[in-house]
């Protein structure tokens, strides 16, 4: 009877509304083309999904157990592994490096900052198609060079050597992401008090003991983020391999090898059951080093 | 001895990055028969732009032939590489300078979780979920339309934009809104006309990145923009390549070109650049 006379009470808050409203294209958009097709994803890996064949039956394991038998899988999963062991090596070495000598530099140093970051902003393939011309047989500026300081006598074909291959797509990759290495770790030298090193000059600590024992401690957090950001980068390595050796095996990375499943052969649940495999073992080797820094260094 | 170190180590550093891009702007600008001899020089005897000249005339040739100009082709995928990345900087920091904001400022249900899942998707590789996409646009009719390749810039890069348009908003006093909600202002009118002229820099920092992140892209495109409607530079320099002649005059001239925009923004907005990149990694 009373019920009647209590207004109808809106189902939010009217703050709650403007919060919906105003995230509703957030939601919508990553809802329908992100996590959407990330579920699609993992659910039609355990179906036969091609596109030359009717119907799509459930299969279970099967296309993870034919990807686990396939030589061409394999040998991009050995690929992508050297990819990410170089490409992380190089940019971990090479952005600590540049991270110290920009935190040193005292006059121009944002000049100096788009000097190291333009190589991060220029389009991958790009970047690739500038090196490719480098890595030229006949007449790229990598031979040129070698020769010219008598490192070899003769001009070599880089891409006939297997390892060669791998070494030369992963400097592309890493000459590219350098920059974000170094900008992390920058960051991260720039928040360590100086008095640090004041105390340590005065208790007569080498310039090399006061790296080991403040600088590379204190900027762990730092190494952590950028190890795993150059790691799950290497792992998607796709433009650099693809631009400089096509879908050649020898250089042939994971995602190249997806991309060639699904959109060259059509087999899509093949493509996407191996796409989901690299994704975990992508974020997994991540997550092992985030842990390993952390412990590795924390001070209790 | 030191210093010296310190001088090699920046001349390295120097040399590495811009070495390259250097050698593309030689190549560009040298003349064919010098481009296959032996000799290594740094700038070329004569400098010309013919290779220049392949990609902007209305006729072209190659080995003294008369070819078909690239011109139609290159000025089409020029114009598409600005329009989807343009579009794209728009949709995406238009929609993270307002979602950030509710992200941070307002209480409703299932916020924190919903930011949580949108963050987690940047550990999500695009091959994951390109697949499925591939057939989602297919059936939705948006496979090489300019819609369909914006749409999907924009959930690419809406992450990254919101995480950093949150430590944007994070980093402003409370104090400044708050004062303007006592005065009878609506929640909505202060973000507008308060918060986000103060996120200026900010919002500069996330554009800059979204759009250089789309300039760049090329797994997108190779898949959703098959044909000239829609096929963006960095899907089409590469296919100068894969006729029986390799023009690598034309190649590293064409890359030139397309490296234009990203060295403009670099240039001119370095600070805004830097801020965001350090903003995005840390935290």
């Amino acid at each position: 009877m009373t019920s009647r006379f209590i207004p109808k009470r809106p189902l939010f808050g009217q703050e709650a509304r403007l919060g919906l409203y105003l995230t509703a294209p957030v939601i919508l958009i990553m809802g329908v083309l992100v996590i959407l097709p990330l579920i699609l994803t993992v659910v039609e890996s355990f179906y036969r999904v091609e596109q030359m064949k009717q119907g799509i039956p459930f299969i279970g394991f099967k296309n993870y157990a034919n990807l686990m038998l396939d030589k061409d899988v394999l040998k991009s999963w050995n690929n992508t592994f050297i990819y990410v062991v170089i490409a992380v090596a190089i940019e971990t070495l090479g952005g600590l490096g540049a991270a110290l000598v920009l935190n040193k530099v005292k006059i121009g140093r944002r000049w100096l900052l788009a000097v190291v970051v333009l190589p991060w902003c220029l389009p991958p393939v790009v970047n690739a198609i500038i090196w490719l011309w480098i890595y030229n047989p006949s007449y790229g500026l990598l031979n040129a060079l070698l020769r010219s300081v008598g490192l070899i006598s003769e001009s070599h074909v880089w891409f006939n050597d297997r390892f060669t291959g791998l070494l030369l797509v992963a400097v592309v990759h890493a000459w590219r992401m350098l920059p974000l290495t170094a900008i992390i770790l920058l960051a991260a030298l720039q928040s360590i008090p100086a008095n640090l090193y004041e105390a340590a000059r005065l208790d007569g600590a080498s310039a090399w003991r006061q790296f080991w024992l403040i600088t590379l401690p204190l900027i762990s957090g730092g190494l952590a983020i950028s190890l795993s950001q150059s790691t799950v980068f290497a792992f998607n390595l796709f433009d650099e391999a693809w631009i400089l050796n096509g879908s050649s095996i020898g250089t042939r990375s994971l995602m190249v090898q997806v991309y060639m499943s699904a959109f060259q052969n059509m087999k899509f649940s093949l493509g996407m059951a191996l796409s989901i495999m690299a994704m975990i073992a992508s974020l997994i080797v991540s997550a092992i080093y985030v842990l390993r820094v952390y412990k590795e260094t924390r001070f209790d | 001895m030191r210093r010296l170190g310190f001088y090699a180590a920046l001349g390295i550093l120097i040399l590495w990055s811009i070495g390259p891009v250097y050698w593309a702007l030689v190549t560009s600008v040298t003349p064919p028969n010098a481009l296959v001899s032996d000799i290594l020089r740094l700038w070329p005897e004569q400098m010309t732009f013919e290779h220049y000249a392949k990609l902007f005339g209305a006729t072209s040739t190659s080995q003294g032939n008369e070819v078909q100009s690239v011109w139609p082709q290159f000025s089409q995928a020029f114009f598409n590489s600005l329009l989807t990345a343009f579009a794209a900087t728009v949709l995406t920091v238009l929609i993270a300078a307002f979602g950030g904001w509710a992200f941070v400022r307002l209480r409703f249900p299932g916020r924190d979780l919903i930011f949580v899942v949108i963050v987690g998707t940047l550990g999500v590789p695009a091959y994951t979920v390109m697949i499925p996409l591939y057939r989602i646009m297919i059936s939705a009719g948006l496979v090489d339309t300019y819609t369909g390749v914006v749409l999907i810039y924009v959930s690419a890069f809406l992450p990254l934009a919101l995480w950093l348009m949150r430590s944007v908003y994070q980093a402003m006093p409370l104090s400044l809104e708050e004062a303007a909600w006592l005065d009878g202002a609506s929640k909505l009118y202060t973000l507008v006309r308060i918060v986000l002229p103060l996120a200026g820099p900010g919002l500069v920092a996330t554009a800059i990145l979204t759009f250089l992140s789309a300039w760049g892209q090329f797994m997108v495109p190779l898949v959703f923009s098959p044909t000239l409607d829609t096929k963006p530079l960095t899907v089409l320099i590469p296919e100068f390549v894969t006729r029986n002649y390799v023009d690598y005059g034309l190649m590293n001239a064409a890359g030139i070109v397309a490296i234009v925009p990203p060295v403009l923004l670099v240039i001119f907005l370095n600070r805004f650049l830097v801020q965001g990149l350090m903003a995005g990694a840390s935290k």
